[in-house]
């Protein structure tokens, strides 16, 4: 009989908890197990600990309690190694007096990557957001949701098995926004289980639009109160958002959010 | 401004030794200019190497205690004590200790230039955006990766403050110390020429030499405003051109 390797989840959160040293307890008691090839999104109201709980996977923070492991390490200790984890702000973070392309670069200059192929990867990366032809611009030229693009293809280029978004389309307007969940989701699907991602959001209906799981998270402490399952094929259409399906998973998460609060 | 100026000769019946003309001023520069021209370049050029001397080492000494918090905590004090003392007051200590000469001008240029180079590109190294740091942890980056990919470019708009500011004062710190130095003659500067034809009431050399002095300082603010020009342009809110 052969041994089955175990391969470790892409994120595990066990009995997770935050408290700063100010007495505010920010999350409790918070599991989580994320599988290969999940479009996992933690959505709840503001200030329920959600980017804290997101900037614990990427080891920006350590929790008070419990554990979080990344492919099975430490997160420090798993972003080291390659092809591993990739982070995007709410903010797109860029370095202004680079170019687009210089800045989708970044990432290869801490892996000694050869210049070259760091190019090819980042030129591949721009197109794939929909910005070729935007390589030699300066961030103060781009608009917001161009910006964002380029965020997300510095993001993309080292090619990582694990995506983290805190609240990325925040600061855009609505339209700008669909189209970049439209362009997104497609972006996921087409990695074809290859790509795990972790989402965060206050937008519930960006949440089941994108997700194959939704977390819903309360707040004070911030753990999770319900989780919404939704088996629906990508890539995902317009009509999905139209669906009496989409309303009801959306009422779902508004209902249970809503009680929590009334607590 | 120039009508100006002679419409208040003529109103107030001033004296040549009090206001000169402006023609009168500019003959005179030309009479004079060899003695002029010399003392300008002096001044020049030993405010031009206190400058030099003050840029290298401030942004070096504030490289290195933003790295440290026990050696900011203990070199930034002296930083402090260099600002107070007046100039007036340290420039003819500085001739005691190192003699007359150029380097002693260089010396004062460098003591008066110092403290907004240190504290400028001090605050430039502290005020990095927290976004962008975390973004460099993420991807591991050494303390050497994060001063040189992220700190230092993004402190160059108050490092180029704080020499726009420093270069005005090097002037002014050349042009004072060889007030005080009292070298005398040919060797002496624009500084000893204004103090000596402020002596003599030559008051019309007198505005030459401070027209010459105010120019060196145009000059020289100019000349950091193009290299801001350069090293901004592409970026920086203060230098990139808006349509709106």
């Amino acid at each position: 009989m052969t041994a089955v390797i175990q391969e470790a989840p892409p994120v595990e959160l066990t009995d997770v908890a935050k408290t700063y040293s100010n007495g505010t307890v920010a999350v409790g008691d918070f599991n989580l197990t994320v599988s290969r090839g999940e479009f996992v999104t933690i959505v709840g109201p503001s200030g329920c600990g959600k980017s804290t709980v997101l900037r614990m996977v990427a080891g920006l923070g350590k929790p008070t309690g419990g554990q979080v492991l990344v492919n099975g390490l430490d997160p420090v200790e798993a972003r080291r190694q390659p092809k591993s984890l990739s982070y995007v702000f709410q903010d797109p973070t860029l370095m202004p007096w680079r170019r687009v392309l210089s800045n989708v670069m970044l990432p290869f200059e801490f892996t000694k990557t050869p210049k070259a192929e760091a190019e090819e990867r980042a030129r591949a990366a721009l197109e794939l957001v929909g910005l070729k032809g935007q390589e030699r611009a300066f961030p103060r030229s781009l608009s917001g949701g161009m910006r964002m693009r380029v965020s997300i293809a510095r993001a993309l280029a080292p090619e990582p098995s694990l995506l983290l978004m805190d609240e990325p389309f925040g600061a855009l307007d609505e339209i700008t926004r669909q189209r970049l969940n439209t362009d997104l989701q497609k972006i996921y699907a087409d990695a074809d289980r290859n790509l795990t991602v972790c989402f965060v959001t206050h937008n519930l209906f960006e949440a089941v639009y994108l997700s194959t799981r939704v977390i819903v998270m309360g707040a004070n402490p911030g753990r999770v109160i319900d989780v919404v399952d939704i088996d629906k094929s990508y890539p995902r259409t317009e009509e999905f958002r139209n669906s009496m399906e989409f309303v009801s998973l959306c009422d779902r998460i508004a209902k249970g959010i809503a009680s929590d609060e009334r607590r | 401004m120039i009508g100006i100026w002679y419409l208040a000769i003529w109103l107030f019946n001033i004296p040549r030794y009090l206001l000169p003309m402006p023609h009168a001023i500019i003959q005179e520069g030309i009479a004079k200019w060899d003695y002029l021209s010399h003392g300008t370049l002096l001044t020049f050029s030993s405010a031009l190497a206190g400058f030099a001397l003050a840029g290298v080492i401030g942004i070096v000494a504030a490289t290195i205690m933003s790295q440290s918090r026990l050696l900011e905590k203990s070199l930034y004090p002296y930083a402090i004590v260099l600002q107070t003392i007046p100039v007036v007051a340290i420039a003819p200590m500085v001739v005691v200790w190192m003699g007359t000469g150029r380097q002693t001008i260089a010396v004062i240029a460098f003591i008066v230039a110092f403290f907004p180079i240190i504290s400028n590109t001090t605050l430039g190294l502290t005020s990095t955006d927290h976004n962008l740091i975390n973004l460099l942890e993420l991807y591991s980056a050494s303390r050497l990766q994060l001063l040189l990919k992220l700190k230092i470019p993004y402190a160059i708009p108050y490092i180029i403050g704080g020499l726009r500011i420093s270069a005005g004062l090097a002037v002014i710190g050349a042009i004072v110390g060889e007030f005080v130095a009292g070298m005398g003659g040919r060797a002496g500067g624009l500084g000893y020429q204004i103090a000596e034809s402020a002596t003599m009431v030559q008051t019309t050399y007198l505005f030459a030499a401070a027209f010459a002095a105010c120019g060196m300082g145009l000059l020289v603010f100019f000349t950091v405003n193009a290299a801001s020009h350069f090293l901004l342009r592409n970026w920086h809110e203060s230098s990139v051109r808006r349509e709106n």
